[in-house]
């Protein structure tokens, strides 16, 4: 008989397969963790700062949904921007308040600014952290203040209509007169400086004391009339038909592709900026919720949700044993043994943090010439 | 003296309003009544005492800079971020261009706001004020981010006019991101606040005063020189000062037509507080943006007089 024949329905189907996958996620963790008698108190739900766009859905999917049916705390995500959450959670530990968020997903470089600032608790004692790789930790800290959990590039991301002798080989490309106008850096310039430095004929190693080479090359690139934006803007460029070339990270360009737009990307012969992303705790929580907070970061260390969290942002992660996504096998924008980011740029957290506002300073004194 | 009937009891209307007067009696008692005044701007002194503590704290900030070994600000206080704002080319260049950029919006906004009410008060026709009423208000009822995003979508390189030029042969040409297309941005974004502070001066000029101008002789264009703007001189005081500061100040304009290359002082602070962590920077330019902001007002109350805005004073 027909009807005795058990036909899942999509929902079914659908909430099957995320238990399946929780399980299976989870199934890297210690089990004392998440189940303990002694656990203190489940607070109804975690606010997790995140970026929007795919960079939240693929959070949602590789980490915070899997913990939600694991543990049954909601994650609300605050997509209040890195920058902007920033002085609020310092101003709530400052004045002694619960801060309006209990994990902040945020760039290593800003994140070392709050931990130099002391509003960040201690993650040292994560399990997971015995599974990871030197990227995972923060350098130039005591402890883990911070969790690196990916690395990203700035990669020259170009409409490959523009190019048909084939990609762009140098960020000298930015100076070709067809493109002026139809160019496009981040309004800080961050991504742009380092490559900028070689590019312009300097060393790395002079970072920071003799940066005039980048300083140079960006006044060339200022004469070709870049357009400035955030993360969202290269997508709608592209798509409108703005921009031929942009820096900007390799995930904003693979999802521009993956909405249709003809894009394509490449680490040019003076290298990419390479960087890493992490997630961090503000101090002043509940004691239960800071301990929740932790298990949260704790389980986006597992290979699981590091796998199906990283997919979908196309970038490597901390935890060894991860698949490329197979649209980004042998790209050098998906770097993933020490060798090939020793190919990108890289240059130490401390001298970004330390200098970092005096670049932006300067980068915005040429543009806003 | 005719006797009250024994049913009789006084309307309804009587007896609330005389509840509502024991009640204010109880809450503000009679002999109170010399502080009635107080009372009444209570709510304008908690509002400004509110703001004037904010601007205390700014003070403080701006008088302090950043440690960027402990992103902490300096326990001391100096003037190095002033001197540092005042020193710097960059915030030089964004001040000219958002003075510029507010007396540019001010001058086009108000001469396109001028015509436009003054139709709205002398059409005799109600369907044509209507009309001109909806086309005011539309716009004004869309928050100023969608409007921009509109503009982004209407003068972008794929948009409605370069397809509708595309047509006519002119290959697609940059109309967004630069200096222009902020301004344009703005005026159109001002229109409707000038419009709306101009239609009660206008309205207040008796339609006889240019009848009696026209008998005497004059065309439409004296008259207008004149009469109907000396007279309507309150409406565009004060419609100009409303246009120039929130045009001095604005964000959302430069940053999302200028392409990130046309910033306002807005944006300025927006990146010390927001994207250097430098508070004590952006405290100190945020406090010479309103001493800017105060200057204008304060320049243009001593040129044409507080009475000019109908404020009873002198002049």
């Amino acid at each position: 008989m027909a009807n005795d024949v058990f036909r899942p329905t999509r929902r079914s189907l659908l909430r099957g397969s995320a238990a399946v996958g929780a399980a299976a996620l989870f199934s890297g963790l210690p089990a004392r963790r998440l189940m303990a008698q002694d656990a203190p108190g489940k607070p109804a739900e975690l606010i997790v700062r995140a970026w929007g766009g795919s960079w939240v859905d693929a959070l949602k999917k590789g980490v915070s949904d899997p913990f939600t049916e694991a543990t049954g705390i909601a994650i609300r995500h605050d997509l209040t921007e890195d920058n902007e959450i920033q002085p609020k959670v310092w101003a709530a530990v400052a004045q002694g308040r619960v801060p309006p968020i209990h994990i902040n997903w945020d760039t290593t470089v800003n994140a070392t600014k709050s931990a130099l600032r002391g509003v960040t608790e201690d993650l040292s004692d994560l399990p997971n952290l015995a599974n990871t790789t030197e990227l995972a930790k923060p350098v130039g800290l005591d402890g883990y203040p911070i969790v690196n959990t990916y690395g990203y590039v700035y990669v020259l991301a170009y409409r490959p209509e523009a190019f048909p002798d084939g990609a762009p080989t140098s960020w000298h490309a930015l100076l070709d007169p067809k493109f002026k106008g139809r160019i496009a850096l981040y309004n800080d310039g961050i991504g742009f400086h380092f490559p900028a430095q070689v590019a312009g004929g300097g060393k790395l190693e002079d970072i920071p004391g003799n940066m005039q080479p980048a300083w140079d090359f960006i006044a060339k690139v200022k004469e070709q009339q870049p357009l400035l934006g955030e993360d969202p803007d290269f997508t709608n460029w592209f798509q409108n038909g703005e921009i031929d070339l942009a820096c900007t990270i390799s995930t904003n360009a693979r999802e521009a592709k993956k909405n249709g737009v003809d894009l394509a990307w490449t680490v040019p012969e003076e290298g990419c900026k390479f960087d890493t992303d992490g997630l961090w705790i503000p101090k002043g929580l509940p004691e239960n919720e800071l301990y929740w907070a932790k298990e949260y970061i704790n389980f986006a260390l597992t290979q699981g949700a590091q796998q199906v969290w990283l997919d979908g942002l196309g970038l490597p992660g901390v935890v060894p044993g991860l698949t490329p996504p197979e649209d980004l096998v042998n790209d050098p924008s998906y770097p993933t043994t020490p060798e090939q980011i020793a190919e990108l740029i890289r240059i130490s957290t401390k001298v970004q943090v330390e200098n970092e506002s005096e670049w932006f300073a300067k980068f915005k004194e040429i543009m806003q010439g | 003296m005719p006797e009250t009937p024994a049913d009789f009891r006084y309307p309804l209307r009587w007896r609330l309003m005389d509840g509502i007067e024991a009640l204010a009696d109880r809450i503000w008692p009679r002999r109170l009544a010399p502080w009635t005044g107080w009372l009444l701007i209570t709510p304008a002194l908690l509002l400004v005492g509110l703001l004037v503590l904010g601007l205390i704290q700014i003070a403080d900030s701006s008088l302090r800079t950043l440690d960027t070994a402990t992103f902490l600000p300096s326990e001391d206080w100096s003037l190095a971020n002033f001197e540092k704002a005042l020193a710097s080319r960059v915030y030089l260049t964004v001040a000219w261009r958002s003075l510029l950029g507010a007396a540019l919006t001010t001058f086009l906004t108000l001469a396109l706001a001028f015509p436009y009410a003054y139709a709205l008060v002398r059409t005799r026709r109600p369907w044509v004020r209507k009309a001109l009423l909806i086309t005011l208000f539309l716009p004004f009822f869309i928050g100023q981010v969608v409007r921009a995003y509109g503009w982004l979508i209407i003068l972008g390189n794929s948009g409605m006019v370069n397809e509708a030029l595309s047509l006519v042969g002119v290959a697609p040409m940059r109309l967004l991101f630069n200096y222009p297309a902020v301004i344009f941005g703005m005026v159109q974004y001002m229109l409707p606040f000038a419009v709306l502070l101009m239609v009660p001066a206008l309205a207040a000029i008796p339609a006889e005063t240019e009848t009696a101008a026209g008998s005497l002789g004059a065309n439409w264009l004296r008259t207008t020189w004149h009469v109907v703007l000396p007279m309507a001189k309150p409406g565009l005081i004060g419609a100009g000062l409303v246009v120039a500061t929130l045009s001095l100040t604005d964000f959302a304009v430069p940053a999302m037509l200028g392409g990130g290359s046309q910033d306002f002082i807005a944006n300025a602070i927006y990146d010390q507080f927001f994207r250097t962590a430098d508070q004590g920077l952006g405290s100190a330019l945020a406090l010479m943006l309103v001493a800017a902001g105060s200057v204008l007002v304060g320049l243009v109350f001593l040129v044409f007089g507080a009475g000019t805005l109908s404020m009873g004073g002198r002049r």
